[in-house]
C-alpha cells in the first residue's frame, strides 16, 4: 500500500460510524451569481460588494457567502511568517453556547494556538435591510498542529512518509470533518462547523446575500488580494442555516460553483470508493472534495486536475500533441464518473503561502452550459484579474474600485470567454499573484496549458485630468455642420495626441453640443462619442480601456443634460430617471429622443425601466437611449409587432435577453450585449458593437444582425426563418445548431463568419480558426454559414450533417451588402477581408460555404410536388 | 362559423367579417358518432324467425329496435344503444319478450381490439357516450377507472368502496366547480375558470385546426381554457384568444411577442410527462408546407424541439425566462409545465419562487402515439405520486396557498380528475380524453403515414375534412358537461361545497390493496355508485 492509498484508507478512522447509505442532494441549486477577483494590491471587501448587489438576481437570498485569500499580516494582528505558516481555523458557531465545549474537545488539546479571536459584527443583524436569519457567530483559530500530536497521528495512520506540511494538512482535515460530524452533519439542529481551515485563507457565510457578509462582519476595510464572492439560489426554500452556502474549502482552497450536477450521485460514490465522505449534501462540496482529492492527495498538476473536472473531447481531443492525448486518455478512464455532468462554472480561490502565491481560477464544463466572462486589466504595479458569470459583475467591480483608486481603470483592458474542454485554452484561466523578495507583486494570467495571457496594449492613460481650453474653431464648425466623420477622422489621430487630449476634445464636443441652439450638434456629438467608443481604431500608446472609459463618462455627462420630464424643454430630448418615472407624458412636437438613465432601477420586474421604455413606447415616444446600464434586462421586450419606426441605443452593461421578440425596431447595444440576446426576433436590425452571450439569437425567425465581436456558446440554436447574421469574430462552440432556415437564396437565412479580432492597440488582425469549436451547423436543416477561411481550417470533424462547398457567385451576391452594411457599422472593409496574405483574392477564394446535406433538400423538392396548389395560395397569403 | 377548405388547412388565412370575441354556449346538444356504425357494447343479433310483430320496439327503451312508419320490417338493431343484461334486471327485456325468441345478444367482439388497459373499450364507449349526449354514461359503461392495474386505477373514492354513506340531500345546491388560478397576489389580473379542467396543448401540426378551434370554443364555452402548444398560433383562434394558452416551448416554433401577448396564460413547457428528456418531434410527414410556414421551417424535414431550453440551465435562469414573458405581457399570468422528476418538489419550489402562478406536473401515463412507449411508460413519476409529494412539500414550505397545481398525464375521466384533486392539485389538464371524445380510437397511428385516419391529429388536408368543427366543438362541450355533474355529484357525496374543498382530501381516498384482503377476488363493482347516479339521473 502506498502513502495515497493508507491516506485514504485510514481516513475509516475518521468516520464515528459505519458508511451510511448513499444519501441524496439536501437542494437543487439553481445558476447562482459568482465573481472572483485577484489583484496586486490588496482589495478592501467593499469590492466585492457592488457586484455582489448586482447580481442579487442571480441568487434568492438564501445563501450568500464569500473568501479572501492573500490576507496582510497587520489586519490579522499576526506576524506575516505565522500568516504563512499557520492555518486558520475559521469556526461558524450557529449556537455560540457550544464553543466552550468544541473548543475544549476539537482545539486545544490538539494544536498550539497563535491567536484566538472573534470575528466583530456589527450588532444587530436586522440592521441590514433583507436580512432575515441571524449569521453565525464567527471564531478563528490561528494554529499549528502540536508536534507531539502530529507524531502520534503519523505513528497511528501510517502516514509518516508523508512531508511534514502534507501530514499537518491531512489532520487538520481530519479534525474538521469529525467537528463537522460533531456539531453539524449529525445533529438535527445544527450547532457549529467549520467554514475554513486553510492557511492564508478565509470563508464567511451566512443565510442572506453574499454582500450581506461584507456589511455584518465588518469587512468593508478587510483586505486581500484574491476574493470570491457567491449568490446562491437554493430551491429548497426555507434553509435556515447557512452551512450549504458556498464557497467550500479543501484545505488551502475555496470554491464556488454556479450550475447543478446532474451525476452527484456517481460523482459521490467515487469518493466513497476514495473514503470521502459528504456532510453538507451540495454539488460544492464535491466538487470541493474532488479538487482537494487530486491536488493535495494525489498531487496531481493543475492542468490535470481541470482535465479530470472538464474532459477534452472530440475534435479538440484529436488536436492535442499525442502525448497529451496519451496521459488525458488515462485521466479519463480514470476519472470520468468524477467528472461533473451538467452545467458548471467553477471559480477557485487558492492560497500557496510556501510559494508566496495566492491563485483565482476559473473553470468551465465542456459544454459550456453556463455564462463565465473573465477579464485582466491594469499594468505595472496594479494589475488585476476578473472572473464572473456576467460582464457587468466585473464591470461594477472595477468601476467601484476605480472610484477609491485611481490607478484602476473601469473598463478591463481584456474580456474573454474560456472555450471548456478545449484543446485551445482548456476551458480555464488562472490569475496568480506572486509576491517578491522585495514586497512587489505579480499578476499573471495563464490558460490551462500553462500559455500565458498577454496584454498587448498601450500604457498611456488617457483619463488624466484637462485644463480647460477654448473650443477649437474647427472641431465647433464641424460639429455645428453634424459632419461627425471629419471629426471622428480627426480622432483617428489619437495616438498622437498628448495623454489629456481626449478628454479635452470630448468636453469641447460636450460644450459645443451643450450651447448649440439646434438639435443637429447634439445628435452629431452622440454619434461621434458612440463611434469613439464603438470602434476599433489604433490607438498607439494610448490605453484602449481608459479611452472607453473615458467616452463612457463623457457619453454620460452628454446624456445627463438632457432636461427632465418637468424642466424647460431644451431642444429635442428628454430624459427620467428612477425618481421621475411617474412623469413621463406623451411626446410633444419637438420630442426626439426619451433618454432613460437606468441607474436605481430594478434589473427586471414590473417596475424595470424596459417596462418603462413599452409605456412610453405605447404613449408615442420611439427613439429611445438607455444609459447607465448595469445588468438592466429586457430592453426591446414587449413593445410587440410593426415596431419599424423604433430605435432603441443601449450604453454601459446591458443585460439579458435584450431585443428578444424584437420585430421591426433597430437596437443599437454600446459595448458588449449578455445572454439569450435576440431570442425569437422576428426582424429588424440589431448591431452589437462588442461580444454578445450565450444563446444568442435562440429560435429567432428573422432579423438582421451584426456582431462586432465573438458570441459564446450555441448562437442561433433552434433558429428558423430567415435570420441574417454577420458575426465578425467566432463563437464558442455549437454554432447553428438546429438551424432550419430555408434556402438562404431563396429568402432564407445564414450567418456569415469571419473570424477577425482586434488587437490591443485597435487594430484588426484575423483569429488562428475562423472556428474553432467541435460543432458547427449540427443537425440543420436549413440556412447556410459563410465562413472566411481561406487556409481551409474548417474540416469535416466539425460537421454533423452539414457540407462543406465552394461559394458560387449568387451566394457572394448575397452576402456582399451584408459585409457593405457591416464595413458601414465597424469600419471592417469587405476589402480586407478578401486579403489574405497580403493579396487580394476573389470571394470565393476566401469564403466557404457550410449547408444542409442534400438529403433534406431533396426531400423538400418533394414534398412541395405533392400539394403544388396549396404551396402556391400560402405563398400569396403569408 | 363557416370555413371553407382553404382556411381550413392554412391557418394563416384570416377568417374574414369574425366577431373578434366569439362567445359559446354551453348548452348541450345530441351529436352522433360522424360514422355510420357506432360501436356498442353489445351487440343484438336478429335471427331470421323475426316476424317484425314489434314487440321489442314497445319494450326497449332505448331505441335499440324501431320500426318506421310504413315499414313491413324492423331495422337492424341499433345496437349501440343497448345496454346489454342489466335490461332484463329492471323487468322486460327484448331477449325475453320477443314471442318468436330471434334475437341474441353478445358482447361487440369489436370491442376485444378496441382500446387497451389504460383506456379500456368501456372507458372509450364511455367518453363517446359523454361526447354525444352531455350525460353521465348508463351503468353497463365501466366509465370511471380503467383496468390498468395501476394508478387512478387502483384508487377509489371510499364511498365508492363502503356501502354507509351520508345521504344526499338532493335540494343543496350545485357545489361550486370554479377555480381561481392567480394566487399570487401579484398585481397581475384574477383568471376564473369555471370547471377544474383545462385543455392540454396540442401544436398545429401534429393536430388538425379543426380539433385545436374546437377545443378552443369548448374552453370558451365552460370558461377555461385550451393550449396552442408550441407549433404557431392560428388566426382561426382569435376569436378564442381569452381562453388560450400559448406555449412557450423548447423549439420556441412559432412563438413571438403576438402570440404571447394575445394571451391571459402563458406556458412554459420544460418537459412532457410521457417523454421526459427527449424534447418535441414532428415528423417529417406531418411537416406539410402550410405547418412549415407557421413554424418558419422547410417544409417536409423532421423537426425537433430540443429537450431543454438552451437559455435555461439552471433555477434562476428560469426566473430570467419567466422575467422576459412577464414583461413582453404585463397582464398574463405564467404557467410552469413540468414533467415528474424525483426532485419534481423542488422543481416545484423554484418555479414559484422564479414568480410563475401555476405549476402544471405532467406524468407519466399521458401522451398519444406520437410519443415512444419506452418512454411513456418508464421515464417520469406516476402523477398519483407526484402530486401529495408536491402538495405536501408546497405546503411545508407554506406556499401552497400561493400557487395553483395543476395535473396531467393520464386523466381520462372525471373521477381521475377529481382524485387528483384529492390528492392535492388545484386542477387537471386533459389531452387524450377530448380526442376520444372527438372520435380517437386510440390505434396510435397519430405519427404514421399522412396522420390520423380519423382527421383529428392530421394536417393532410384530405384526412383533415373528416370532421367538422361544429361537430368537434359541441362534443367537446357535451363531454364536459357530463364532467362536470359527475364532479358535483361527487362532491355532494362528499358533502362539500365546493370543488376547492376538495384539494388535498386524500382521506376521501382509499386504495384498492386496503380492500382486497375483504373482499372475494374477482369482484369489481362498486355498489355504492349506483346512489350518485341515482341522484344524477333525476
Amino acid at each position: 500500500m502506498n502513502t495515497i492509498e493508507k491516506l485514504l484508507a485510514t481516513r475509516s478512522q475518521v468516520y464515528p460510524c459505519k458508511e451510511p447509505p448513499p444519501v441524496s442532494k439536501d437542494a437543487e441549486e439553481g445558476g447562482c451569481g459568482v465573481i472572483g477577483a485577484a489583484c496586486t494590491v490588496p482589495l478592501a471587501g467593499r469590492v466585492i460588494y457592488e457586484p455582489s448587489l448586482q447580481m442579487q438576481n442571480r441568487g434568492n437570498g438564501k445563501g450568500g457567502g464569500i473568501a479572501a485569500a492573500g490576507l496582510s499580516p497587520d489586519q490579522m494582528g499576526v506576524p506575516r511568517d505565522i500568516l504563512r505558516s499557520h492555518y486558520l481555523i475559521q469556526i461558524a458557531l450557529l449556537d455560540p453556547a457550544c464553543h466552550p465545549e468544541l473548543e475544549r474537545r476539537f482545539i486545544i488539546p490538539y494544536f498550539d494556538i497563535a491567536a484566538s479571536t472573534r470575528q466583530p459584527h456589527i450588532d444587530d443583524y436586522r440592521d441590514i435591510p433583507g436580512l432575515e436569519v441571524r449569521p453565525p457567530e464567527v471564531h478563528r483559530y490561528t494554529v499549528r498542529v502540536k508536534p507531539q500530536v502530529l507524531g502520534e497521528f503519523a505513528e497511528r495512520t501510517g502516514l509518516g512518509d508523508l512531508s511534514p506540511r502534507d501530514l499537518e494538512d491531512e489532520f487538520v482535515w481530519r479534525n474538521s470533518f469529525r467537528l463537522n460530524d460533531e456539531y453539524y452533519a449529525s445533529l438535527g439542529d445544527k450547532r457549529a462547523f467549520v467554514l475554513s481551515h486553510g492557511r492564508d485563507l478565509l470563508v464567511f457565510k451566512l443565510v442572506g446575500y453574499a454582500e450581506q457578509n461584507v456589511v455584518y462582519y465588518r469587512l468593508e476595510d478587510f483586505r486581500a488580494h484574491a476574493w470570491i464572492a457567491h449568490q446562491r439560489y437554493p430551491t429548497k426554500g426555507r434553509v435556515w442555516h447557512p452551512g450549504g452556502a458556498h464557497p467550500f474549502v479543501g484545505v488551502n482552497e475555496a470554491l464556488v460553483h454556479n450550475g447543478d450536477f446532474a451525476n452527484y450521485h456517481s460523482v459521490c460514490e467515487y469518493l466513497r470508493q476514495r473514503n470521502i465522505r459528504q456532510q453538507f449534501l451540495t454539488d460544492t462540496e464535491v466538487s470541493a472534495q474532488l479538487f482537494d482529492l487530486w491536488d493535495r492527495v494525489y498531487k496531481y498538476p493543475l492542468e490535470y486536475i481541470i482535465e479530470a473536472l472538464a474532459p477534452t473531447t472530440e475534435l479538440d481531443f484529436d488536436r492535442l500533441p499525442k502525448e497529451k492525448q496519451a496521459i488525458y486518455r488515462q485521466i479519463q478512464a480514470t476519472h470520468i464518473h468524477a467528472s461533473p455532468d451538467g452545467p458548471w462554472f467553477f471559480i477557485i480561490a487558492r492560497s500557496r503561502p510556501d510559494e508566496n502565491r495566492v491563485q483565482l481560477l476559473g473553470i468551465t464544463d465542456t459544454s459550456m452550459l453556463r455564462p463565465q466572462v473573465f477579464a485582466l486589466s491594469g499594468d505595472g504595479d496594479v494589475r488585476i484579474g476578473l472572473i464572473c458569470s456576467e460582464k457587468q459583475g466585473i464591470d461594477a467591480t472595477l468601476m467601484s474600485l476605480a472610484k477609491e483608486d485611481m490607478r484602476f481603470c473601469p473598463v478591463a483592458d481584456k474580456y474573454w470567454n474560456a472555450r471548456g474542454g478545449s484543446s485551445t485554452d482548456g476551458g480555464a484561466f488562472i490569475f496568480t499573484v506572486e509576491s517578491g523578495n522585495n514586497g512587489d507583486r505579480s499578476l499573471s494570467c495563464t490558460d490551462k496549458f500553462g500559455h500565458e495571457v498577454r496584454l498587448d496594449c498601450g500604457t498611456v492613460r488617457c483619463d488624466v485630468p484637462a485644463g480647460e481650453s477654448a473650443p477649437q474653431e474647427l472641431v465647433s464648425y464641424w460639429l455645428l455642420k453634424g459632419n461627425v466623420e471629419a471629426l471622428f477622422n480627426h480622432a483617428l489621430d489619437l495616438s498622437s495626441w498628448p495623454p489629456a487630449g481626449l478628454v479635452q476634445f470630448c468636453r469641447m464636443v460636450l460644450q459645443v453640443a451643450a450651447s448649440a441652439k439646434s438639435t443637429k450638434p447634439v445628435h452629431a456629438a452622440i454619434r461621434l462619442l458612440s463611434m469613439l467608443r464603438d470602434r476599433h481604431f489604433y490607438t498607439g500608446d494610448k490605453r484602449r480601456a481608459t479611452v472607453l472609459s473615458v467616452v463612457d463618462r463623457m457619453l454620460e455627462e452628454l446624456f445627463d443634460r438632457a432636461p427632465l420630464f418637468g424642466e424647460a424643454a431644451v431642444l429635442c430630448w428628454r430624459r427620467i430617471t428612477v425618481e421621475t418615472r411617474d412623469r413621463l407624458t406623451v411626446p410633444r412636437a419637438s420630442d426626439e429622443i426619451l433618454v432613460i438613465d437606468a441607474q436605481g432601477f430594478p434589473p427586471e420586474g414590473d417596475e424595470c425601466d424596459a417596462v418603462l421604455l413599452c409605456r412610453a413606447y405605447h404613449l408615442g415616444w420611439r427613439r429611445f437611449i438607455v444609459y447607465r446600464l448595469r445588468g438592466h434586462r429586457f430592453h426591446g421586450s414587449g413593445l410587440g409587432p410593426d415596431t419599424g419606426d423604433v430605435r432603441i441605443d443601449l450604453y454601459g452593461s446591458s443585460g439579458d435577453y435584450a431585443a428578444s421578440g424584437m420585430d421591426g425596431l433597430q437596437m443599437y447595444i454600446h459595448g458588449n450585449a449578455q445572454d439569450q440576446v435576440a431570442q425569437i426576433a422576428r426582424s429588424g436590425k440589431l448591431v452589437i458593437y462588442g461580444d454578445v452571450g450565450q444563446t444568442f439569437m435562440y429560435g429567432a425567425k428573422g432579423g438582421e444582425v451584426f456582431v462586432l465581436g465573438n458570441a459564446a456558446g450555441r448562437p442561433l440554436i433552434n433558429a428558423v426563418g430567415s435570420p441574417r447574421v454577420v458575426i465578425n469574430g467566432t463563437c464558442l462552440d455549437f454554432l447553428a445548431e438546429s438551424f432550419m432556415a430555408g434556402d438562404p437564396l431563396a429568402g432564407g437565412g445564414f450567418v456569415i463568419l469571419n473570424g477577425v479580432e482586434f488587437d490591443g492597440r485597435g487594430r484588426m488582425i484575423f483569429q488562428p480558426t475562423p472556428y474553432p469549436g467541435g460543432n458547427i451547423f449540427s443537425l440543420a436543416s436549413g440556412g447556410a454559414i459563410y465562413i472566411r477561411d481561406p487556409h481551409h481550417l474548417l474540416v469535416e470533424q466539425q460537421l454533423n450533417g452539414g457540407e462543406l462547398s465552394d461559394l458560387e457567385d449568387p451566394d457572394w451576391e448575397l452576402i456582399h451588402p451584408y459585409l457593405i452594411e457591416n464595413e458601414r457599422l465597424f469600419g471592417i472593409r469587405v476589402s480586407e477581408l478578401l486579403t489574405v496574405d497580403g493579396s487580394r483574392r476573389e470571394p470565393r477564394e476566401v469564403y466557404r460555404r457550410v449547408s444542409a446535406a442534400g438529403l433534406s433538400r431533396k426531400r423538400v423538392m418533394n414534398y412541395d410536388s405533392r400539394f403544388p396548389e396549396i404551396d402556391h395560395r400560402v405563398e400569396k397569403h403569408y | 362559423m363557416n370555413t371553407n377548405i382553404a382556411s381550413l388547412i392554412n391557418p394563416c388565412i384570416p377568417v374574414p367579417g369574425e366577431d373578434p370575441r366569439e362567445t359559446v354556449s354551453r348548452e348541450v346538444r345530441p351529436v352522433p358518432d360522424r360514422y355510420r356504425n357506432s360501436i356498442g357494447k353489445y351487440r343484438i343479433v336478429r335471427l331470421a324467425d323475426c316476424v317484425s310483430c314489434g314487440r321489442c320496439e314497445e319494450v326497449c327503451g332505448y331505441g335499440v329496435h324501431t320500426k318506421p312508419e310504413g315499414y313491413a320490417l324492423m331495422t337492424r338493431p341499433r345496437d349501440h344503444l343497448c345496454i346489454g343484461p342489466a335490461c332484463s334486471e329492471h323487468g322486460r327485456s327484448c331477449l325475453d319478450e320477443c314471442p318468436r325468441k330471434a334475437l341474441r345478444m353478445r358482447l361487440n367482439p369489436n370491442l376485444e381490439c378496441l382500446g387497451d388497459p389504460r383506456w379500456t373499450a368501456d372507458l372509450i364507449l364511455a367518453t363517446w357516450y359523454q361526447a354525444g349526449t352531455g350525460r353521465i354514461p348508463p351503468p353497463h359503461l365501466e366509465y370511471r377507472h380503467g383496468a390498468s392495474g395501476g394508478g387512478f386505477d387502483r384508487i377509489r373514492f371510499r364511498f365508492e368502496m363502503e356501502r354507509s354513506c351520508r345521504p344526499v340531500e338532493p335540494e343543496i345546491p350545485d357545489p361550486d366547480t370554479g377555480l381561481d388560478l392567480n394566487r399570487r397576489g401579484d398585481g397581475r389580473p384574477q383568471i376564473h375558470i369555471d370547471i377544474p379542467v383545462y385543455g392540454g396543448g396540442m401544436s398545429f401540426g401534429s393536430v388538425s385546426l379543426n380539433t385545436i378551434v374546437a377545443k378552443a370554443r369548448a374552453a370558451t364555452a365552460w370558461n377555461s381554457f385550451s393550449c396552442t402548444g408550441e407549433g404557431g398560433y392560428p388566426e382561426q383562434l382569435q376569436p378564442y384568444d381569452d381562453h388560450m394558452i400559448t406555449q412557450v416551448a423548447t423549439g420556441l416554433f412559432g412563438v413571438s411577442e403576438e402570440t404571447i401577448k394575445r394571451v391571459r396564460i402563458v406556458e412554459f413547457k420544460y418537459a412532457q410527462g410521457a417523454k421526459p428528456g427527449l424534447g418535441g418531434h414532428l415528423l417529417g410527414d406531418k411537416n406539410t408546407p402550410v405547418v412549415a410556414r407557421m413554424r418558419g421551417a422547410v417544409p417536409g424535414t423532421a423537426l425537433f424541439s430540443p429537450f431543454p431550453f438552451h437559455s435555461v440551465y439552471s433555477v434562476e435562469d428560469h426566473k430570467k425566462h419567466l422575467d422576459w414573458i412577464k414583461e413582453v405581457n404585463p397582464d398574463c399570468l405564467v404557467s410552469v409545465k413540468v414533467s415528474t422528476p424525483t426532485d419534481v418538489d423542488m422543481v416545484a419550489v423554484g418555479s414559484y419562487y422564479a414568480g410563475a402562478h401555476i405549476i402544471h406536473l405532467d406524468g407519466s401515463y399521458g401522451g398519444t402515439g406520437a410519443a415512444p412507449d419506452i418512454a411513456k411508460k418508464n421515464i417520469a413519476m406516476p402523477i398519483e405520486y407526484a402530486i401529495p409529494k408536491v402538495h405536501k412539500f408546497l405546503g411545508a414550505e407554506g406556499i401552497r396557498h400561493r400557487i395553483t397545481l395543476i395535473a396531467s398525464g393520464g386523466i381520462r375521466t372525471a373521477y381521475d380528475a377529481l382524485k387528483a384533486i384529492a390528492l392535492g392539485a388545484d386542477g387537471v389538464v386533459i389531452g387524450t380524453a377530448e380526442m376520444i371524445a372527438l372520435g380517437c380510437v386510440r390505434c396510435a397511428c397519430c405519427e404514421s403515414g399522412r396522420g390520423c385516419p380519423r382527421g383529428i391529429a392530421s394536417t393532410d388536408p384530405e384526412l383533415v375534412t373528416l370532421m367538422d368543427l361544429e361537430w368537434a366543438a359541441q362534443r367537446l362541450i357535451n363531454l364536459h358537461n357530463a364532467w362536470r355533474a359527475q364532479m358535483v355529484a361527487v362532491l355532494k357525496t362528499l358533502g362539500m361545497n365546493s370543488i376547492r374543498e376538495l384539494r388535498g382530501r386524500a382521506d376521501v381516498l382509499c386504495h384498492l390493496a386496503s380492500y382486497e384482503h375483504r373482499r372475494p377476488p374477482g369482484e369489481n363493482g362498486h355498489p355504492f355508485a349506483h346512489r350518485i347516479e341515482m341522484l344524477l339521473k333525476r
